[in-house]
């Protein structure tokens, strides 16, 4: 199952902040990408990262090239609600009397996940825009979707617009766009997280939300793992072995209670998602750039 | 370095904001503020957020009803601590928040009823950005001013974003401002001698425009939302000053939050720079799960070195022990440099506010214990 991840439409990656989903992001794109597929990264949170793990400036709303066959964007609520709405609505002018004035905007930020319905369209609108006929302009897209709770509510925008919205040209629309997500075929949501109590916790709640909304999971990434380097009784030794040996016993102690909860909620994790899980190491590079990111996706290439 | 301590900076503060990014370790740092407060005799409730479940476990918490809950005593024995005062702590509860609010805000039952059901109120306290975020706010005003603690300390919800967090209630109260909410919804609703009633279907181009996207439900569902809070609106802007002010006084202190990671430090300054604009001074930084250098124990640090210090404390160099110690110790004199780097730019950037650091504890904080460590990082002025 796990395999084939890289053959999917669309990837979304997900999880608490801060976890690595960025980097894990950039890491599939790289994998990808090296085997020659045509890759587009799209970001949909405030700040734009991934372009800059590659030493790139950020891309903006403009698509960019980064590396041989691999793409990013960023997809802006603003951008995307005007590109939607002219879309739909065919004139510029009727777009501006009825979006730009104070009072739609007060509608707008009152319309529950207006901004994660165009955005989540424009996702979709990249990952099924066809180059001629039955080619697809990308062979993969990687969402970059928001942390937990929101990105929970950004995946599902429209399994509940469509609970609010039957008819017309947006529920059309989101109808494709939860047939695509939920297919397991064409498109597969990862969650990151850390050898932690609180992200891990997220991580199985989330993983149970995922499949309440039917939303097709791939492998679960168990991001920054330290292995154990160290047997008790060489431990007991170093401690005993006097103050020439003190930092380097204090530093076995750090790596070793580290390595056991990389173990504990492994384990944890192994037995409350039936998922596979990739267990990425934690890096010690002096900056996180476009080797570290090389290095994830060798892991990655190792583990599918 | 001399510096102000942390107990002072707080001194006589009614109100405690602990404010960051996620997962940096506010909820961790309001519960050990709340704890010293104890300790030193103040009557304190923590407000927390979401805390890890092994913590709220460990202090007896339940985990719904806004329930102020007083840590047993016992629990303080049990870890060695003999407060002078109280520490009480509740769990913030949005949506109980919320409803509350609304039922005492109501002039009648009838009103606040056709509001709790109303599908647009129910996005809003319950889904809505920036709703969490000004509930804690709301309700921190209503502790400091009920009189009942002699403290309040508030952790806040993991924000991305520093202005969600101070411009929650504006945002908020820019969705319930009736006059606008008029503009757009004015040919739907029908002004009559007691008050506005509504009618079914959207009528002007905008509006039919508006609900292609939307849904004209969606548009029914606003005007009636609409016509409930009638009426209401003044009270929550009033109400919402008063936060304001009270945020602004120096009766609150700001604690901003962070981890030594480069990202977390550029939002932490972002954070700082956005409170200044807002004329909300921080009281203090404080810098968690810093990387102790391992190396200030001293001793040798490089494989053959360490090879010696083996043979001379009568160890064997089996299976390259001295080389698996020497590539341990210089990972993490690698993340205590770059912890120390990062500290030292937010240190240059921030000058004038007080910085504090508490290193990395080898394990959870989920008890009193490991909240007393922390205390002693931060008010005993070493670690
Ligand atoms: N395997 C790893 N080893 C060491 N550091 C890592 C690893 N993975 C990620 N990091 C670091 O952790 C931090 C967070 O990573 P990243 O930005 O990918 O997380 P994120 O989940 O996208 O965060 P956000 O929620 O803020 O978008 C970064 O500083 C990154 O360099
Ligand atoms: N100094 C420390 N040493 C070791 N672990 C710590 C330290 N401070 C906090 N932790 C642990 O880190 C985790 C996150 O801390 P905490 O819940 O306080 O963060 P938070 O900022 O409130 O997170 P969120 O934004 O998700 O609410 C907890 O499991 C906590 O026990
Ligand atoms: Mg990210
Ligand atoms: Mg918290």
């Amino acid at each position: 199952m796990a395999s084939a991840l890289l053959d999917r439409r669309l990837l979304a990656i997900t999880g608490k902040g801060g976890t690595g989903k960025s980097t894990i992001t950039a890491a599939l794109a790289l994998a990808a990408s090296r085997r020659g597929k045509k890759v587009l990264v799209c970001e949909v949170v405030a700040n734009e990262r991934v372009a800059n793990l590659f030493g790139k400036p950020a891309s903006g709303t403009e698509i960019r090239l980064l590396l041989p066959n691999l793409y990013s964007v960023h997809v802006r609520p603003r951008e995307a609600m005007r590109e939607y709405a002219l879309m739909i609505l065919k004139y510029e002018t009727l777009y501006k009397l009825a979006f730009e004035n104070a009072a739609a905007r007060y509608f707008l930020s009152a319309a529950p996940s207006l901004a994660e319905i165009v955005m989540l369209g424009k996702v979709w609108w990249h990952a099924t825009q066809e180059e001629e006929r039955g080619k697809p302009r990308w062979d993969l897209v990687i969402l970059d979707a928001p942390a937990t709770g929101h990105g929970l509510t950004f995946l599902t925008v429209p399994e509940v617009f469509l609970q609010l919205v039957q008819d017309g040209p947006l529920a059309r629309d989101m109808r494709d766009m939860q047939s695509l997500l939920g297919n397991p075929d064409t498109c597969r949501t990862c969650i990151v997280t850390l050898p932690e109590e609180m992200p891990a916790n997220e991580a199985i709640e989330l993983h149970k939300a995922l499949k309440a909304h039917s939303l097709p999971q791939g492998p679960l990434f168990l991001n920054g793992c330290f292995e154990p380097r160290f047997t008790p009784q060489e431990r007991v030794a170093v401690a005993r072995g006097g103050p020439a040996l003190a930092a380097a016993g204090e530093a076995a102690d750090n790596h070793e209670a580290r390595a056991d909860l990389s173990s504990l909620y492994a384990s944890v994790l192994g037995k409350s998602v039936d998922l596979p899980l990739i267990k990425i190491p934690f890096l010690f590079d002096r900056v996180f750039n476009a080797q570290a990111i090389e290095k994830v996706a060798g892991i990655i290439e190792g583990a599918l | 370095m001399s510096r102000p301590n942390l107990a002072e900076i707080l001194d006589g503060r009614k109100v405690v904001c602990c404010v960051g990014s996620g997962g940096v370790g506010k909820t961790t740092t309001a519960a050990a503020i709340a704890l010293q407060f104890a300790v030193d005799g103040k009557r304190v409730l923590v407000l927390t957020i979401d805390p890890a479940r092994r913590l709220a476990n460990s202090l007896g918490l339940e985990s719904l009803g806004n329930r102020e809950t007083r840590i047993d005593p016992k629990l303080f024995a049990a870890a060695g601590l003999q407060p002078k005062g109280e520490m009480w702590a509740m769990m913030l509860d949005l949506k109980l928040t919320w409803d509350e609010l609304v039922t005492k805000q109501s002039a009648s039952r009838a009103q606040a009823e056709d509001i709790l059901k109303n599908r647009i109120y129910q996005t809003l306290s319950t889904a809505m950005a920036g709703s969490l975020e000004y509930m804690a706010m709301e309700k921190v005003y209503e502790v400091a001013s009920s009189g009942r603690f002699d403290a309040v300390v508030l952790d806040t919800p993991p924000t991305s974003n520093a202005l969600d967090f101070l411009h929650a209630a504006d945002r908020i109260l820019g969705v319930l401002d009736n006059n606008a909410m008029r503009i757009i919804l004015g040919p739907m609703l029908k002004a009559s001698k007691v008050g506005f009633r509504l009618l079914a279907v959207p009528s002007s181009l905008v509006l039919k425009t508006l609900s292609r996207f939307t849904g004209a439900e969606f548009l029914k569902d606003l005007a009636a939302f609409m016509l409930a809070f009638e009426g209401m609106f003044e009270g929550f802007k009033d109400r919402a000053a008063r936060v304001n002010k009270l945020m602004r006084s120096p009766e609150a202190a700001f604690v901003l939050v962070t981890s030594p990671t480069p990202l977390t430090i550029q939002e932490a300054l972002f954070f700082h720079g956005a409170l200044k604009a807002d004329g909300v001074p921080t009281s203090a930084v404080i810098v968690n799960r810093v990387q102790r250098d391992p190396r200030r124990l001293g001793g040798p640090d490089n494989p053959a070195a360490l090879r010696e210090a083996l043979q001379l404390a009568g160890l064997k160099d089996e299976n390259e022990l001295a080389q698996r110690l020497g590539k341990t110790l210089t990972e993490q004199a690698t993340l205590a440099d770059l912890d120390r780097r990062e500290i030292a730019r937010l240190e240059g950037t921030l000058k004038a506010t007080p910085l504090f650091t508490v290193p990395r504890l080898r394990k959870d904080v989920h008890d009193l214990t490991g909240l007393w460590q922390i205390d002693n990082c931060l008010f005993a002025g070493g670690e």
